[in-house]
C-alpha cells in the first residue's frame, strides 16, 4: 500500500535570483513498511525531497499524495496538522529542544497533539524502555552523547505513531559505532513494529542496510532497488 | 508544559535576562513610587481643602456662592437643621456666618472674610484648630478672634492684642466689635490663611444684626462617596431657595487638577513603558535569533504557529512577572519608608503652599498603586512580545533548519 505517492516532482529554488532546479520531474513513492535509503551525491536532492514528502515545503510542480490526498497546495496550518499526527522527523543534529530533558522532549510531541499529561509520561516512559534509553530521561541533550540524543529523536518520532518517519542524515553526526546502534534500533522498530522509515544518506552502512535503495543525481531518481 | 518550556527559555541567557528584568524592575519601582506620590499629593490636597473650610457638603441661600453678602443669609435655619440634625447620612455640620469685612489694628488693616462658627461643632468639620500655631482656639468669650499668623504679621498684632473688626450688617449700617487675639493658625496654603479670620458665631449674629439666623451649614458625610446623592436629596427636600453644593462643585479647579493629574500620570505610564518595550522588543528577538534552528525543529514537528505565538507571549509574561514582583518590593519598599518618614519637600514649600499641600509629603502607597503598575508592566510585556512573536512563526521550516 502507498502511503505517499509523487507525481512529476519539481522544485526550483531562487539562490540571489539564479534558478536552481533540485528536483526533475521525480516519481517516487512510500509504501508501508518500507525501509528505504535516499542516497547520492551531495547537492542531488535527497533532503528538498524530503522536505517534500515530509510537508515541510511545497513543491514548484508536480502532485504530493498522502494516502491519495493532494497535499501540494494545501495551506501551511493543515501541512502542521498533517505532520503532528501523521510524521515523524529525525534530523542531523540538533533535533532536541535544549532546556528540556529527555523525557520532556518525547512528552513535547504528545502535548501538541493533545494527549494527557498521565498518558504522555506513561508513553514516554514506554517508548524511552523499549529503546533500551530509560536512564536517559531527566537528562538534558548537552548532558548527553550524540548518539544518546538521536536515540532520544527516535524515540520522540515513534511516540505518536506515525504512518512514517523520515530521516535526514541521521547518523551523519555519529560514529560508525554509535551510528549502527541507532540504525538496529531503527531497523527492530520497523521489523518488529513495521514503522515505516525513509531516510537520506551519504553513509554506506545506511545504504547497506536499507531494503530500498533509491539513487539520486542532479535532481533526478537515477535507480532505485530492493536489496 | 508550554508554561515550563517558557520559564525555562528565558533562562537559557541569564545575563540578558537579568539586565532586562533589572530594566523592568526599575519601571516598576519607578511607577509605584510616582504614583504612589501623585494619589498622596492629590489626596492631600483635597483633603487640606475639604479640611480647612470647604467640608463635604455647603447648604447656602441660593444665590450666596456667587455672592457672599450678609444679606444672603439662610431663610430659615430651623428648617435646615432639622433636616440635617439626626441624619444617619452626615456625620458632623456646623452652622456658619460668613462676610466679608475689615480688620484694623492700631497700625495698618486688613481685609478680611469672618467666619463666624460654634468652636464646639466647627472643631468636628473643619482643622483649623488642629493648624494652631501659637496661643488657643476658642475658650467661649464672645470677643475672641483666631486669625492666620500671616493677617497678624500684617496687622503687626500679637496674642492677646486688641483688635477691631467691621463689616456692613444687614441692615447696611456698619457693624463693628473689638476682638482680643486669642490664637494665630497657619495652614499648608498661603492664599486661604491671608482670607480668614475666625470669631465666635453669636458675636457675629450680634455685629451684623443677624439675629438667630446663619449664612452657611457645613457637612460632613458619613460616607464620602455618598456625596452627590446626600447632596441631590438635600436639594430636594430644601427646594430651590437654597443652594446645596458638594465639594466638587465648590472647589472645580480642585477636581480639574485631579483629573488632569490622574490622565497625565496616564502619560507618564505611556512614557516608561515605551523607554521599557524596546529593550524587552530586542531581548526577545535576540532570543529568537538565537533558537531559529530549534523552531525549524518545532515547527517540523507540527507546532502549531498559535502555540508558537502563546510561548513567546508567556516568555515575555514571565518577565513581567518576576519584575512585578521585584518591582513591587523595591518600589514598594521604597515607598513605605517615605510613607513612614515623609518626604521633606521644604524646599519647594513656598510653591507647594500655594497648590494647599503641605512642606512634608507622605506618599500613599496602596494595592490600587500596586495593581496599576502591574497592569502597565504586563501590558507593556504583552505589546513587547507582538513583534517578536510575529517574527517567530513568519519562519518557514525548511528555511530555519538551514539556518546555521
Ligand atoms: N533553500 C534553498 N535555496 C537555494 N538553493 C537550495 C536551497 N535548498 C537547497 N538548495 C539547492 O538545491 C540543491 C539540492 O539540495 P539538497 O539540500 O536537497 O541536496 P542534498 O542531496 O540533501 O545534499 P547534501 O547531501 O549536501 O545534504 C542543491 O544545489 C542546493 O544548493
Ligand atoms: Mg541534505
Amino acid at each position: 500500500m502507498e502511503i505517499i505517492k509523487t507525481e512529476n516532482l519539481d522544485k526550483v529554488y531562487e539562490d540571489n535570483g539564479i534558478p536552481v532546479q533540485a528536483l526533475k520531474n521525480v516519481n517516487f513513492s512510500v509504501r508501508k513498511g518500507d525501509f528505504t535509503v535516499l542516497a547520492g551525491p551531495s547537492g542531488s536532492g535527497k533532503t528538498t525531497l524530503l522536505n517534500l514528502i515530509g510537508a515541510l515545503d511545497s513543491p514548484t510542480a508536480g502532485k504530493i499524495f498522502f494516502e491519495e490526498n493532494d497535499i501540494s497546495k494545501k495551506k501551511p496550518r493543515e501541512l502542521s496538522s498533517l505532520r503532528l499526527s501523521k510524521l515523524g522527523f529525525i534530523f542531523q543534529a540538533y533535533n532536541l529542544i535544549p532546556v528540556l530533558t529527555a523525557i520532556e522532549n518525547i512528552e513535547f510531541a504528545m502535548m501538541l497533539t493533545g494527549i494527557s499529561e498521565k498518558e504522555r509520561r506513561q508513553r514516554a516512559l514506554d517508548v524511552m524502555e523499549e529503546l533500551g534509553i530509560r536512564e536517559l530521561a531527566d537528562k538534558r541533550p548537552n548532558e548527553m552523547s550524540g548518539g544518546q540524543q538521536q536515540r532520544v529523536a527516535v524515540a520522540r518520532a515513534i511516540v505518536n505513531n506515525p504512518m512514517v518517519i523520515l530521516a535526514d542524515e541521521p547518523t551523519a553526526n555519529l560514529d560508525s559505532k554509535t551510528g549502527a546502534v541507532l540504525l538496529d534500533i531503527m531497523e527492530r522498530m520497523n521489523k518488529e513494529k513495521n514503522i515505516t522509515f525513509v531516510f537520506s544518506s551519504h553513509d554506506p552502512q545506511v545504504i547497506e542496510r536499507g531494503k530500498r535503495l533509491v539513487m539520486l543525481h542532479d535532481g533526478m531518481i537515477e535507480s532505485e532497488k530492493e536489496q | 508544559m508550554l508554561l515550563r518550556l517558557a520559564w525555562r527559555n528565558i533562562w537559557r541567557n541569564q545575563r540578558r535576562s537579568l539586565i532586562i528584568l533589572g530594566s523592568i524592575v526599575v519601571g516598576m519601582a519607578i511607577i509605584v513610587f510616582l504614583d504612589a506620590l501623585v494619589v498622596a499629593f492629590l489626596n492631600q490636597t483635597f483633603e487640606n481643602q475639604i479640611g480647612s473650610h470647604t467640608a463635604h457638603i455647603q447648604i447656602n441661600r441660593e444665590g450666596f456662592k456667587d455672592n457672599k453678602t450678609v444679606q444672603n443669609y439662610l431663610p430659615a435655619t430651623e428648617t435646615v437643621e432639622a433636616l440635617v440634625r439626626n441624619n444617619p447620612e452626615i456625620a458632623h455640620y456646623s452652622r456658619r456666618i460668613i462676610t466679608f469685612g475689615l480688620l484694623n489694628s492700631a497700625y495698618n488693616s486688613s481685609g478680611i472674610s469672618f467666619v463666624g462658627v460654634n468652636p464646639e461643632d466647627e472643631q468636628y468639620v473643619t482643622t483649623i484648630k488642629q493648624y494652631i500655631v501659637e496661643g488657643r482656639y476658642f475658650r467661649g468669650d464672645a470677643n475672641e478672634i483666631v486669625m492666620s499668623r500671616r493677617t497678624a504679621e500684617t496687622l503687626q498684632v500679637g496674642l492677646g492684642d486688641r483688635i477691631v473688626g467691621m463689616a456692613s450688617t444687614v441692615d447696611g449700617d456698619i457693624g463693628s466689635e473689638m476682638f482680643r487675639v486669642v490664637g494665630l493658625y497657619q495652614t499648608v496654603s498661603s492664599g486661604f490663611d491671608r482670607m480668614h479670620a475666625y470669631i465666635p458665631l453669636a458675636t457675629a449674629q450680634h455685629m451684623l444684626g443677624l439675629g438667630q439666623n446663619v449664612s452657611q451649614f457645613a457637612l460632613i458625610a458619613s460616607d464620602l462617596d455618598n456625596v452627590p446623592h446626600l447632596r441631590s436629596t438635600l436639594q430636594e427636600s430644601l427646594g430651590d431657595k437654597y443652594e446645596v453644593l458638594s465639594y466638587a462643585e465648590i472647589m472645580p479647579l480642585l477636581m480639574t487638577m485631579i483629573d488632569m493629574s490622574q490622565q497625565s500620570m496616564v502619560f507618564i505610564y505611556v512614557i516608561i513603558g515605551i523607554a521599557m518595550i524596546f529593550g524587552i522588543i530586542n531581548a526577545l528577538l535576540m532570543s529568537i535569533f538565537e533558537r531559529i534552528r530549534e523552531f525549524g525543529v518545532i515547527m517540523s514537528i507540527g507546532m502549531k504557529n498559535s502555540r508558537i505565538f502563546i510561548m513567546i507571549m508567556f516568555e515575555a509574561v514571565f518577565l513581567g512577572i518576576i519584575s512585578i514582583v521585584g518591582g513591587a518590593v523595591i518600589g514598594g519598599g521604597i515607598t513605605l519608608q517615605l510613607q513612614n518618614s515623609g518626604m521633606n519637600l521644604a524646599a519647594f514649600s513656598e510653591g507647594l503652599a500655594s497648590w494647599g499641600i503641605g512642606a512634608v509629603l507622605y506618599p500613599e502607597l496602596s494595592i490600587a498603586v500596586i495593581f496599576r503598575a502591574m497592569f502597565v508592566i504586563l501590558c507593556t510585556c504583552l505589546l513587547a512580545s507582538i513583534w517578536p512573536a510575529v517574527k517567530a512563526i513568519r519562519l518557514k521550516p525548511v528555511e530555519a533548519m538551514r539556518y546555521v
